[in-house]
Parts: structure tokens; sequence; C-alpha cells
């Protein structure tokens, strides 16, 4: 397995008092495998992100263990992990902007990461950075390579920050919300090179996104979160199909779809808890329609629906749904096939 | 007749390049035309920098066009006195894109939706009240709530809000741009339904300004899609959607990301990205990315024009 999570935890402190902000978090990522990660804002996926690469603020607690390719990269020191951040790992961040320095032509940037972990020569680097920058799809290279990032648009801008991810080749690449910025048709130019890029290397890709259709086009597999917990797992046509948690179908209810028009929209009542606050059971039970006893009292664990489909609800546990009667199972069945 | 008719609208800004300034025109509206019927949404959609949020702005003069005709009810709103204006204004609100930057932090939600009816001066205090709790109660506010500052509310609330000031005054007619950019989906759907909800029940026109094709698609009843300042597709939204004739309003439907894993994608990828508004390529304005363009694309501007019954598109080749 190229990545498995154990377990994280990430706390943050905040007004003097540490809130948890992630909490078990188990995840993996195979080699070649893009899995997505789903939730609205503030559900802590992109403090994921930021924990597996270990790009926190000083005063983070972080717990559990994070391996890569077998090695517990959680208990390296500062050092070693510099050798694999953008070596073996890598990221790209949603705003191309302000993820690059204004004051450094692109030839520069790109070129950075290859300095610090490759032996190459100046003009073997030259070279290498050429390559990168036709392989992501820009237009006239040689020039590109001396130009700064304020003469480019968006979208170039955005396929320099994916040549810089892929310099060293890394086995990881980690994407928050690589197209947000963007407007869909260049949306659908990075969407494109994102799946030329996995046809044509192993890498192993965490794609966050908050956009449905984003993990319809590039996913394999996908995670999706609420306030910092993972409440489903499944691979992506399954997750579409067949979604368990009522938080993932409420989601996918309340995306207007093409051909359906001024129909009421499914919405999900409430708001989303704040850290500090997480009730003692499961985390969405207050906006939850299906919301039983046991779910304000107890977490739910993530139970199986069927291979590689998992789900964090008490509305799945066999001796729960037989506790409750088995109105509880008809309702739930009229429920899903509304 | 149309409640709001815009006859070759233009809205062209001039900008000063560099020290010794050299003057540049930034045509962000070049010559639109359109209607919105009472009762009815119009969808506008186009990418960043197509002048979709000037078109609004300029529709309810909050910049003052350059040129051409603005018709509400039948009356010419270019040029009217302030006075005037002041009372079409009542008919006519707008909802911004930024739920966070368009409330006065300093003011409670009270004050917040009184505002409007202080400066039309609008019912007595006790009427005041009345209207601002009804509508507090449409969008979902208990009456505690209104004593509370914008910072306490979420982004959907607060976006309900900016919804609940616009409807104030009780106007025909809503520009809403990019009303639910900034939310969260399942925050988005509810502000949709509620202002599905609110047309309905007072038959209002809106102009809803998005660059979600999905979200258009699910309002509007007529959709205009823009290009560089200009309308190079209007149609009914069945028509735009299922039959597109322009080739950017074809880019632009296979470019949407299609929230089903299992659909077969035939996409037209465009080449490069938007020119700048303060460049715009001769000739067509697409022509520099349009898969179909020809020699005479660079050279004539194709007009709007209908290709079938109350289908307009601006492309010679269709």
């Amino acid at each position: 397995m190229l990545l498995e999570v154990n377990d994280l935890s990430l706390s943050l402190k905040r007004a003097g008092k540490y809130s948890k902000i992630l909490d078990g978090i188990s995840f993996q990522v195979a080699q070649g495998e893009t899995l997505g990660i789903v939730g609205e804002s503030g559900c802590g996926k992109s403090m994921t992100a930021l924990s597996l690469m270990q790009l926190l603020p000083d005063k983070a607690r972080l717990g559990g263990k994070v391996d890569l390719q077998g090695e517990q990269i959680t208990s390296f020191s500062k050092r070693k992990l510099e050798k694999i951040r953008g070596n073996q790992m890598s990221m790209i961040f949603q705003d191309p902007l302000t993820s690059l320095n204004p004051l450094h032509t692109v030839g520069t940037q790109v070129e950075e990461s290859l300095i610090l972990h490759t032996k190459k020569s100046k003009q073997e680097r030259r070279d290498r950075v050429l390559h990168l920058l036709r392989a992501v799809g820009l237009p006239r290279a040689e020039e590109l390579i001396d130009e700064y990032p304020h003469q480019l648009s968006g979208g170039m801008r955005q396929r320099v920050m994916i040549a810089i991810a892929m310099a060293c080749e890394p086995q990881l690449l980690i994407c928050d919300e690589p197209t947000t910025a963007l407007d869909v048709t260049v949306q659908a130019q990075i969407l494109e090179l994102m799946n030329d890029i996995k046809r044509q290397t192993k890498m192993g890709i965490i794609m966050i996104t908050h956009d449905m259709g984003v993990v319809a086009e590039v996913c394999d597999r996908v995670i999706v979160m609420y306030a910092g917990k993972i409440v489903e797992e499944a691979p992506v046509i399954e997750l579409f199909q067949n979604p368990k948690h009522p938080y993932t179908q409420g989601l996918l209810d309340s995306i207007p779809k093409l051909g359906e028009r001024k129909k009421k929209l499914g919405s999900i009542p409430g708001t989303v808890p704040t850290p500090g606050n997480m009730p003692a059971g499961c985390r969405f039970a207050d906006r939850c329609i299906h919301a039983m006893d046991i779910c304000r009292s107890t977490l739910p664990p993530m139970i199986n629906i069927q291979e590689n489909h998992q789900t964090a609800c008490w509305l799945y546990d066999e001796k729960e749904a037989k506790n409750d009667g088995s109105a509880r199972s008809t309702e739930l069945e009229t429920a899903l096939h509304n | 007749m149309a409640l709001l008719e815009v006859q070759n609208l233009k809205q062209h800004f001039t900008t000063k390049k560099g020290f010794m300034g050299e003057k540049t025109v930034i045509k962000a509206v070049d010559g639109v035309s359109l209607s919105i019927e009472e009762g009815k949404t119009l969808g506008v959609v186009g990418e960043s920098g197509c002048g979709k949020s000037s078109l609004g702005r300029s529709i309810l003069r909050l910049v003052e066009p350059t040129e051409g005709s603005v018709k509400f009810n039948g009356q010419e709103i270019v040029g009217m006195s302030p006075r005037g204006m002041k009372e079409l204004r009542k008919e006519m609100q707008i909802v911004f894109q930024d739920p966070y930057a368009s409330l006065n932090p300093r003011n409670t939600v009270r004050k917040i939706l009184e505002a409007p009816l202080l400066i039309h001066g609008t019912g007595n205090k006790k009427e005041r009240q009345e209207r601002i709790e009804s509508l507090a109660g449409k969008i979902g506010l208990r009456k505690e709530q209104l004593n509370n500052y914008p910072h306490e509310f979420s982004g959907g609330q607060r976006q309900r809000i900016g919804i609940a000031r616009a409807l104030m005054l009780n106007p025909k007619l809503i520009i809403a741009d990019e009303p639910v950019s900034a939310l969260d989906v399942s925050v988005q759907s509810q502000v949709l339904n509620l202002m599905l909800d609110l047309q309905q029940e007072r038959n209002l026109s809106y102009m809803f300004i998005s660059h979600d094709l999905s979200v258009v698609q699910h309002v509007s009843d007529k959709v205009a899609v823009m290009y560089l300042g200009k309308v190079v597709e209007i149609a009914d939204v069945k028509k735009v959607y299922k039959d597109p004739l322009h080739p950017y309003t074809r880019a632009l439907l296979s470019a949407l990301p299609i929230p089903d894993p299992v659909r077969v994608r035939n996409r037209i990828i465009l080449q490069g990205d938007l020119p700048s508004p303060a460049n715009p390529p001769p000739g067509c304005p697409f022509h520099t990315r349009c898969p179909m363009a020809t020699k005479e694309c660079a050279e004539i501007v194709p007009p709007l024009e209908e290709k079938t019954t109350d289908h307009f598109a601006a492309c010679i080749h269709t």
C-alpha cells in the first residue's frame, strides 16, 4: 500500500484551548489510485491534507500514524520530512496565484525541488523544467521559463503548480481544490491534464474537493467527511448510485441536476457543529431526519455495507436495527427509495 | 410587454495604463439586448470577465451605462431624473454575491431590513416592524434573531437576509448577482428553494447571474450566454441546454463536470484562456478559441440572429 493513514487526529489551539479538528481518520491509497475526499467547508478535508504533509502550525497536536511506502512519516524529524516533501509526496493548492512566488520566474520555481532533491547539473535541470512545462500543456515553454507568475493566466498558473509538484515524480500527489478558482472551460483542461497524468504515471492521487462533479470525473474511490470525521467510504460509482449515509444522500440530493428544472432541491437543515462543541454521539444527528436515540448518545462505528463500502451510521447496524423494531427498517426502506 | 427591456446596452470603462496614462477602453458590456417577462427568470451565464456582473449593475444604473436603453415597465430609465429613479428603485432590487461583505456589520438585522423602508418613507413604525417580522419568518429567522448582528449568522442565513432586504419594498424585479456562489451545496439548495418559492408566491422576475451552469439551468426560464461583453446565445432554457447553437455554449456545456461517474463524456476542450476584455480579438470575440473558426470569423463581427424560432445565436457558421 502506498499510503496508510491510521486513526489520524489533529488538535489546534484556539483561544488558549485545544480543540479537535480531525478525529479517527483512517484510509489508504494504492499506487495509481485516485482517492477523492469530499465534504463542505469546515469538514476538515484540507486539514487532512496538511496533516499528511505535516505542514501544520507549531502548536498543532497530531495523533495517529501515517505510513508512506511502509515508512512511518509521522515520526520523522523535520529534516527527514523535508527530504520527502516535494520529492516522494507533493501538493497542489487551491489558489495558484498566492501559492507561487511573485518575485521568481516560473523556471526558478519549478527548478527549486530539482535543486533540493536531485544531483542534476544546471543544464539537465533546465531541460527537465522545459520538459515538465511542455508535459503540463503549456505553450512556448522556452519563453515561459523566464516569465513571472503575474504574466500568466489562472489556468496557466495552475499548470505551473502541477509542473512543480510533478518535478521529482512523486509517488503521492495531494491536490487541494485544484480547480475551484478556475472557470469551467479551464477547469475542464486541468481535469483532462490530471486524467492524462493518472494514465501515464503510477502515482497515487488524493483529490480534495467540494464539487461532486469533479469527484465523478477523476476519482476511483471516495471518502465523505463531516465535522472532522469520515462518514462514508466507497468506490465512486457505488457512492453515487448507492449512497448510504444520510449526509451523503443529502449532499447528492442538494445538487441541481441537468434536465430537472425548478424542482424542489433536497437540503440539509441546520448547521455543522463547531470544533469546541461536538456532540457526544453522531455529529450529524442534529441535522439527520433518521436520527434515533442511540445516534445522540453513542458515536457510530464504521459499518461494512459490502466490500469496500463502509459508513458510520447506526441505521446499518444489525443489532440496532433489530432493537428499534421493524418499523424503523421499513421507514428507512421508503426513505431510501424516495 | 416585457417587464424589462434592454436595448443595445453598453458599459465601457476607461483605464489609464502606465505612468503617462495611455488610455484603454474596456468594453465590459458591448451592445447587449434582452428582455425579462413578468414572473420569469432570465439566467445570465458566462466565465469570469465576460461582463455579466457589469450588465446587472448597469441595468440598475449602479454604474451609469455608456449607451443604450433600459426600459422598465415601458419606462425608459437611462437618463431618468434622480427623483424618478428613486421611485423606480423600489421596483427593482439587487442581491449580491458575498453575504459577508454586503451586510453592514455594525447594524442589527432588524436595522438592516428596516433601512430600505426608512429611505423610501414606507409605513409607520409599527407597520415597518410587522413587515420586518413577517419577512424574517419567510426566510426562516426567529423574532429574537432579528436583534443579532450579521457575524452571528452562517453564510446561508446571511444570504437569506440579503434576499429579505431586497424584498422589503415589494419589488417586481430582482437582479441576483451570483447569489449562491459563496455557499456550500446543501446551503445553496436552501437559498435556491427559497428564491423559487418567493417567485411563485409574488410573481417576481429574476435576472439570475451565475457562472454555474447547473444552477442557472435549474432556476431559469430563458438563458443568455455571454462572452467578452456580448450575448452569444439567448433562448429558452431547454433549447440552450438541449440544442446549443453557438460553439462557445457547446464547449461550456461539455466542460461542466457532471456528478455521474458512469456517464460517457464527449468533451470539447477549448484551447487557451479567455482573452482580456481590454484587448478583445477582432471579428467574432470567440474565434481565437473556437474549434469551428474560419478566416471570415476574424473579420466579421457576427450579429445575434434568430436561427430557429426564438433561438438567437451570434455565429456565422450555425
